[in-house]
């Protein structure tokens, strides 16, 4: 009964009394429900490349949201596993258990690849080399149509389950444990790893990150390789859920998508990533029902990312939790927002409401 | 007869056409607290750069406890025990102060003496505290005043506890109060001893500083500058009465200072 008590208590002072956890909470039962409510093949269908998708957006986000490290490519980690495991899984027979984290594992090393050019170039000089890299992996698939099948890919590879539920859980766990990992990551308050305050650190200012005596060269290649994995898990993940690897896994605008999703999100957050994929994908594959919806698919997601960025310039997720959720201007402590007393120490919070955003931005 | 702690020699850099530092050499002992100044343009920020590792050197060598480290990689050298400030403060400015100076605490020159984990927090609130910025913790780096920023610098560039401490006007933008409190702080520090968690060696330092009337009561020695060459070296009252010093300050700062010690 004591440790019930306990726990409770943790859970009422962790979670309930921070707005941002009690929506990471909703949505993560949402997320089980989810198959409990229907089993309609479409709607599974979306939500588990939603899954999908949300890993790719936010292993952008580690490498280029947190460590500043602008990658225009992203889908080159996610193609060359894609391709990986569909190709082992077609030449060789073995099962996604096997492909998908060999192809994580190609993708890391060409994670770690691709970080050498940022040893020398920021910003976007580094973009623009990241950005040629799938145009190159690309050229050279298409040099052996035989054994890639050129521009129609490799199909016919076996799903995780046959069943589209399974299928979903599946996601679903990968998903909840990649997410985690990431976040813990590159969580600057996190007290088990101090990776995400080097991280942050990289990207305000490499020199000053340096003369304080960090190797950055070595934090910036770990950053490459752990984005690599888990954008390599996720396109594992999606070839064989979709029973195809294509060229759409190293398109251009597939991995603009990851920075729009990201940006919509909020950047350097994790989170953000996540939200952004939730709410763009499955609003854009619904507005395709409908037949005029198919016509003003992409006006619409321009008009919406246009009044996204006007009003909320820094992610969807920020804006969010910027209304909800007070930071104690002593002690900085999250309050809800209707708390008049900090939860903590009890200084008194309508005072800052205002300004306070504007003063933890620098801006007053 | 053991080699010099710091020993600069022959040390040249070339910008395009522009020699910014010719041929500097000096020594740097143990124990000491270095001046060095000049006129605007005279390459102290540049020999500062050098010797860190910023910048390499068109020629010349840099040894630190008898390491060659001419042009290695500043992290590393941070790590050997070299700390700096910047002229221009360079903060992550959208981290808390606090995170600004846990930064170096999880280098590997300062993880490697303790728990680092559990420590390394209270350490750089030490640092901070001993900066006199404690109560900006939280504070993003972002909002705090240049002075705050330049303290902040320092904070940074302590929380190594290196033993060769290379600072770029530490004064700069302080008011006279605040420049008080950090020369003071200085010469506490080097003095060596325990600031909570924070342990000092006595640093040895090596200042750049255009306020000469504030450096000179704390400094040993002075080393003069002037379009990238080595015009004086010595104590600080026989180097305000050298004639090329005068000559290259157009007597302005260096007669001020003789004025106040009269
Ligand atoms: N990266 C660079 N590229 C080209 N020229 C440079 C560079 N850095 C410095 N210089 C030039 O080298 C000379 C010395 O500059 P430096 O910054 O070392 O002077 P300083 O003594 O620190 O001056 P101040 O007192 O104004 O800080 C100046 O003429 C400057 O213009
Ligand atoms: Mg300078």
């Amino acid at each position: 009964m004591i440790y019930f008590n306990l726990f409770f208590g943790w859970i009422k002072q962790e979670i309930f009394a921070i707005p941002g956890r009690v929506i990471a909470l909703v949505f993560f039962l949402l997320l089980i429900a989810l198959p409990l409510v229907t089993q309609d093949p479409f709607y599974l269908r979306v939500f588990t490349l939603a899954l999908i998708f949300a890993i790719f957006a936010a292993s952008w986000d580690v490498l280029s949201g947190f460590t500043g490290q602008l990658n225009l490519g992203h889908a080159l980690f996610f193609g060359v596993s894609a391709y990986t495991a569909g190709l082992l899984n077609i030449h060789l027979q073995y099962s996604p258990w096997v492909t998908i984290p060999c192809g994580a594992v190609i993708a890391v090393s060409v994670g770690l690849f691709a970080g050498i050019p940022a040893l020398r170039l920021r910003g976007f000089y580094l973009g623009l080399v990241t950005l040629t890299f799938p145009l190159i992996l690309l050229g050279i698939l298409f040099a052996f149509p035989n054994f890639t099948g050129g521009e129609l890919g490799v199909s016919g590879i076996s799903r995780v389950s046959s069943s589209a539920v399974v299928n979903y859980y599946t996601a679903m766990v990968v998903f909840t444990v990649s997410v985690m990992i990431m976040w813990k990551f590159t969580d600057a308050k996190s007290k088990l790893l101090r990776t995400g305050i080097i991280l942050h650190a990289i990207r305000e200012d490499e020199i000053t990150a340096r003369a304080s005596g960090i190797n950055t060269t070595y934090y910036k290649f770990m950053a490459f390789a752990l984005s690599g994995f888990f954008a390599g898990i996720a396109g594992g993940l999606y070839v064989h859920y979709m029973r195809i690897a294509g060229p759409q896994t190293l398109d251009l605008f597939f991995s603009f998508q990851a920075i729009l999703w990201t940006i919509f999100g909020g950047i350097a957050t994790i989170y953000g990533p996540v939200a952004g994929v939730f709410i763009l994908y499955p609003l854009l594959e619904f507005l395709n029902l409908t037949a005029w919806g198919e016509l003003l698919r992409q006006i619409i997601f321009a008009v919406l990312l246009i009044v996204a960025l006007m009003f909320m310039p820094e992610g969807i997720t920020v804006w969010i939790l910027d209304k909800i959720e007070v930071k104690c201007p002593r002690c900085k402590v999250v309050n809800v927002f209707y708390r008049k007393k900090c939860r903590a120490c009890r200084a008194p919070l309508h005072l800052v409401r205002e300004s306070a955003h504007q003063y933890n931005k620098g801006e007053v | 007869m053991t080699a010099p702690f710091l020993n600069v020699q022959n040390v040249t850099k070339v910008f395009g056409g522009l020699k910014a530092v010719n041929d500097a050499s000096f020594q740097l002992e143990r124990h000491e607290i270095v001046g060095l100044i000049g006129p605007n343009g005279a390459g102290k920020s540049t020999l500062l750069r050098l010797i860190t590792g910023i910048l390499q050197p068109t020629s010349g060598k840099v040894f630190f406890k008898e390491h060659d480290i001419t042009g290695q990689s500043i992290s590393k050298t941070v790590n050997k025990g070299l700390a700096c400030t910047f002229q221009i403060v360079k903060p992550f400015r959208q981290l808390p102060v606090l995170a600004n100076v846990m930064v170096p605490c999880l280098s590997p020159r300062s993880r490697r003496k303790g728990e680092w984990v559990k420590t390394v927090e209270l350490r750089a609130r030490d640092a901070l505290e001993f900066c006199g910025i404690s109560d900006l913790a939280r504070e993003p780096a972002s909002v705090l005043s240049h002075g705050d920023l330049k303290r902040l610098e320092l904070a940074r560039a302590i929380a190594t506890e290196p033993d060769l401490l290379l600072l770029d006007e530490p004064f700069g933008g302080l008011n006279p109060a605040e420049t008080t409190l950090v020369a003071k702080s200085l010469k506490r520090l080097h003095k060596g001893g325990r600031f909570g968690r924070l342990h000092s060696e006595g640093p040895a330092m090596l200042i750049v500083e255009h306020k000469l009337a504030d450096l000179m009561p704390i400094v040993d020695r002075v080393i003069v500058l002037a379009f990238g060459e080595i015009i004086a070296n010595g104590l600080p009252e026989e180097v305000v009465a050298d004639e090329r010093v005068i000559e290259a300050y157009i007597g302005k700062e260096v007669k001020g200072l003789e004025a106040r010690s009269q």
